[in-house]
């Protein structure tokens, strides 16, 4: 392993090394990649830019190192800069329907009949996914991308300020602030089904 | 008036019980994203202990971060895009 290093390795070596590092984070790039443009044909461009890129530096990468941040950071910047600047305002996007699509195989499952308790308890499931999903959609990028980076992939602050470029001070101040605005926007909706806040 | 006097000296007594839980607030997040010190964890338990507070909004928070890495639906990535991401990485000399 290490005695290759700096070799060149050859085209089919160096192809299958980076399907095998680089693949396997492609479930959560493509979900960070939505969460962050809310839409599905801006998520796809950015993730197939983001491994292009990662391919044409990919002998900067150090094997073994952390490859998911790696990429993170690299689909971020690329967000940053393309993206963003053309992304209109990300109009409302109607969630219910984008989610409820990607969901229909289990709900149309052949079985049917599944028991209507069944039904019912993954249809308040959903609601709260929704909900949790708009609250998430109405907060500036910047809160988003904490908050996912942190609750939904389980980055830690150091990696998460590799990726953002920040120091750890700006990231913990920065999720901080994105959990009090998810909160107050959830909270509206939890009163609304009777929760206490 | 007693019950008056109490809430005051909850508050300041002990040049600060107010900033204890001040510091505690500022332990939240670093609680539930498991990135407090081994000191900061005990220091975050005792209090909220005797804290119903602070014990409160550290439930909150915990169930703030659970309706995110617990609700949110993930998306399913298109079939096609592993595909095309290999075929153009050939194509890439
Ligand atoms: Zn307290």
């Amino acid at each position: 392993m290490s005695e290759q290093t700096g070799k060149q390795l050859s085209k089919e070596e160096k192809d299958a090394r980076f399907e095998a590092e680089l693949l396997p984070v492609l479930d959560p790039l493509y979900n960070f990649a939505y969460r962050l443009t809310l839409d599905e044909d801006d998520a796809n461009d950015l993730v197939q830019e983001t491994y292009l890129k990662a391919y044409r530096f990919f002998d900067y990468f150090e094997q073994g190192t952390n490859a998911k941040a790696w990429l993170f950071r690299i689909l971020k910047n690329s967000f940053i800069n393309e993206f963003r600047k053309k992304s209109k305002q990300p109009a409302k996007v109607d969630y219910s329907e984008v989610e409820g699509y990607y969901n229909s195989d289990d709900v149309e499952g052949e079985g049917g009949v599944a028991s209507t308790t069944d039904m019912r308890t993954e249809s308040v499931q959903d609601l709260i996914g929704d909900e949790v999903a708009s609250a998430l959609n109405a907060l500036p990028v910047d809160f988003r991308t904490v908050i996912i980076l942190c609750d939904l992939e389980g980055f830690t602050y150091e990696e998460m300020a590799k990726i953002l470029d920040i120091p750890i001070g700006t990231v913990r101040s920065r999720l901080h602030r994105a959990r009090n605005s998810l909160k107050e926007k959830l909270e509206k909706y939890a009163k609304s089904m009777g929760y206490n806040s | 008036m007693e019950s008056r006097f109490t809430e005051t000296h909850q508050k300041l007594s002990e040049d600060g019980h107010e900033s204890e839980c001040d510091k505690i607030a500022h332990l939240l997040d670093l609680m539930i994203d498991g990135e407090a010190s081994t000191e900061e964890q005990a220091y975050f338990n005792t209090h909220i202990e005797e804290c119903v507070p602070c014990f409160e909004s550290h439930q909150k928070q915990k169930l703030l971060k659970g309706l995110v890495s617990g609700h949110l639906k993930r998306v399913i990535v298109p079939e096609s895009l592993a595909l095309s991401i290999k075929a153009r990485i050939q194509e890439t000399v």
